[in-house]
């Protein structure tokens, strides 16, 4: 029952993305389509939901929230099928506020670089900029919750944080049994004692 | 998910059973499995599914965001306001356990006691304007058995004696405390500096096998997971096999309660249910008790409508749904040079009283403890746990979830909520859940003083990872509540009809074979973790509860 602090911060200040989330459904099916999807995801380019567009869109905005430099990013990851997975899928009730997300990326992209045909187009410094004029929006956040759950989420749900990179990245391993000392104080304090 | 039932009893619909429980969790466990015991046949009405540990994953974001072990806000969805003068918007606003075993089978497993202060506390320090602030009809004289009661038969780790504000104790804890973890190393040595006085914290999972279950393997998902292990001592691995093993219990999973069933001489006759697949179902029974949380018991009670009761059923006091209280939380966070590695084992070995009973000189009302943990999964962490100046994207956020998720822990305090007669759960007028029945409306407004003392507690945390060596910290925001997890007060207990729901039986003063028995038995809130108090309840009321049967006097 203690578990206040998390779900706060998860439908508070993480926004409208968790408690948008919270209103999708499981079915068993849905699970046993989901490992199979997640054994296929990234062997191809077709897409369930989105457009393609939105799809090169979507990888572009996931690459600057979590960028590809001397670790794997988002784009390692494979949020993008994830994404698309999860919206036609346990998440088909967010494919109407997804869709309003692009448009209002579509539409800062004209308000902030005039003439530019798409987000994917800009240049990185273009994006940033697009992006910064929006971060606070709702329709910013939910796409940068997609983001984050298919780069930190189980492998085995829709074939997100692909070779676990997301986990790899903060140190963070699955398994089902482990033994003191976990870190490095209480290591110290087991030997001071003995 | 869930196999088949496992073999058990069956009642046909029509036989009245001794007891119909509403509710399988917490405090329904607990009657279960001590009626059936006792002799009884019991029926227990659970809306959720029954799941096995074959069935929790380590899969945050199933647990959190489709409500794999809780109520799902879109088939269930909740209202909320601040102040009955407010348009409540439809959002949600709490969460509670919705699977047989209830809110422990996810919950962190924190296992306090109430100090004796908190069932006397209003006549120690006085009433408090614009609350119902008042001592509880029974005393920790009263409850102490039950409390041993309670860690003995579920599986309680911890160190009798080890802070010098328990309670008196008749045994000590069953177990020896889970192994410290480096916030506990860190917490313990902070705090110590400081004067203060950190103990081992009391959990209710195994540190060695018990009873024939295994003991914890620190895989680190227990707060809002069940354990796959079965270490952590939940009703589901305890109370309901035992209560089958009797072959006088029925549990019977996706049975949703609509209405009990009054008949004309005012005696409940059963409970009206919507089964698996929709249909209505009436059991009868020769008593009804509800252990439906301290959201949906008074729900169900202002459900039961009748002419006898028009404002709901056992509610001629008024009080049904109101005084509800969620506790409040403080939270601050510290960044360490070495690596923590907290996503390992329990949340929570080491944790603080001293600030239970807070100095009056300091002009508010509050108390709490608090206790050194790590709130997070990735998923979460990556939304919630880097302090608030990081940038929430971009390469700066990335490096910062590289270096703060193995070496930072977050200090948690847990406080006093006053009881506001305006806080409370009640029925939504236009928003109806998935089986068209009114959806719970919640109205919550934190008193002045819950809020300056989870300030307090942010203050003392930050001033414990200071002495600890943190190399940064910081304080989460003190904001209003707008959810709830603790669901307390909503039908409280007392001795007198008119200021009470409940009397010391948890027998309705209403309607003499009607009981209640969770979070909304609680006149005051304790010190923000209220599981063992409902469960120590529960076996208290067990044995009220027999004691009257047996004396035909139910």
């Amino acid at each position: 029952m203690d578990i206040d602090e998390t779900r706060r911060m998860f439908l508070g200040q993480a926004g409208a993305v968790f408690g948008l989330l919270c209103l999708s459904a499981l079915t068993p099916d849905l699970l046993a389509q989901a490992h199979t999807y997640a054994q296929s995801a990234g062997g191809t380019k077709t897409y369930r939901f989105f457009t393609p567009q939105q799809a090169t869109a979507f990888d572009a905005f996931a690459a600057q929230i979590i960028p590809t430099d001397s670790t794997p990013g988002a784009r390692e990851a494979n949020v993008v099928h994830f994404t698309d997975y999860l919206l036609s899928t346990i998440d088909k009730d967010q494919q109407k506020p997804v869709e309003d997300a692009f448009k209002a990326l579509q539409a800062q992209v004209a308000k902030t670089v005039p003439g530019a045909t798409s987000f994917t187009a800009l240049t990185s410094a273009q994006q940033i900029e697009v992006m910064k004029a929006m971060e606070k929006t709702p329709d910013f956040n939910i796409l940068r919750g997609f983001v984050i759950t298919g780069f930190f989420g189980s492998p085995a749900l829709g074939g997100g944080n692909k070779n676990q990179v997301g986990w790899r990245l903060i140190g963070f391993e699955d398994k089902f049994y482990y033994q003191p000392p976990f870190g490095y104080y209480d290591a110290q304090y087991d030997k001071g004692k003995s | 998910m869930s196999a088949a039932t496992p073999p058990q009893k069956h009642y046909p619909l029509t036989d009245a059973v001794d007891f119909v429980i509403v509710g399988s969790g917490a405090s329904g466990g607990v009657l279960a499995r001590e009626l059936s015991q006792n002799g009884f046949s019991v029926v227990v009405l659970e809306q959720g599914p029954w799941l096995t540990t074959a069935d929790f994953k380590h899969d945050e974001y199933m647990n959190w965001s489709h409500s794999a072990l809780t109520n799902d806000f879109r088939k269930q969805p909740t209202t909320f306001r601040k102040t009955p003068r407010d348009k409540a918007v439809k959002q949600p606003a709490l969460t509670y356990g919705r699977m047989v075993g209830g809110g422990p089978v996810h919950f962190t497993a924190n296992f306090w006691r109430f100090h004796e202060i908190d069932f006397i506390e209003a006549s120690r320090k006085g009433t408090i304007a614009g609350t119902g602030f008042a001592d509880w009809p029974i005393t920790y004289a009263d409850m102490e058995p039950y409390y041993t009661k309670a860690e003995w038969d579920l599986g309680v780790s911890g160190q009798a004696g080890a802070s010098p504000f328990d309670p008196p104790r008749s045994k000590p804890y069953p177990l020896p405390p889970m192994p410290v973890k480096s916030s506990g190393v860190l917490f313990e040595q902070g705090a110590r500096k400081l004067g203060y006085h950190p103990f081992p914290a009391p959990m209710a999972v195994i540190s060695q096998s018990y009873q024939g279950r295994m003991a914890c393997a620190h895989c680190g998902f227990c707060m809002g997971f069940g354990c796959e292990m079965g270490a952590k001592s939940s009703p589901l691995p305890t109370m309901i096999p035992q209560a089958i093993a009797t072959g006088r219990c029925e549990i019977r999973p996706h049975s949703y309660v609509r209405k009990i069933e009054l008949d004309n001489n005012g005696r409940v006759t059963g409970a009206i249910y919507f089964d698996k697949s929709g249909k209505e179902n009436l059991q009868h029974a020769r008593a009804v008790i509800l252990a439906a949380n301290g959201s949906e018991t008074p729900r169900l009670l202002l459900l039961s409508k009748s002419n006898r009761y028009p404002d709901g059923l056992a509610n001629s006091s008024g009080l049904v749904g109101k005084y509800l209280m969620f506790n409040t939380d403080s939270l601050a966070g510290g960044l360490y040079e070495h690596p923590l590695n907290e996503y390992k084992s329990i949340e929570v070995t080491r944790i603080i009283h001293d600030f239970y009973e807070m100095d009056p000189k300091l002009g508010f009302y509050g108390g709490g403890g608090i206790d050194a943990r790590f709130l997070w999964q990735p998923i979460s962490f990556a939304f919630n746990g880097l302090p608030p100046r990081v940038p929430q994207w971009g390469s700066a956020y990335k490096q910062a979830l590289q270096k703060y998720f193995t070496r930072s822990m977050v200090l948690a305090g847990h406080t006093t909520s006053l009881p506001v007669a305006d806080n409370s759960i009640s029925l939504d007028d236009t928003v109806k859940d998935a089986w068209g029945l009114p959806a719970m409306r919640v109205t919550y407004k934190d008193h002045p003083d819950d809020l300056k003392t989870t300030q307090f507690m942010v203050d003392r945390s930050m001033e414990i990872l200071e002495a600890s060596g943190a190399q940064e910290k910081w304080a989460y925001p003190v904001e209003e509540s707008t959810y709830g997890f603790h669901l307390l007060g909503t039908c409280r207990m007392g001795n007198d009809p008119k200021t009470s729901v409940i009397n010391p039986d948890h027998r309705t003063h209403d309607v003499p074979n009607l009981f209640l028995c969770d979070g909304s038995s609680f006149v005051t809130s304790g010190r923000g973790q209220p599981t063992e108090t409902i469960q120590a309840l529960a076996f208290r009321a067990s044995d009220r509860i027999t004691a009257l049967a047996k004396g035909n006097q139910i």
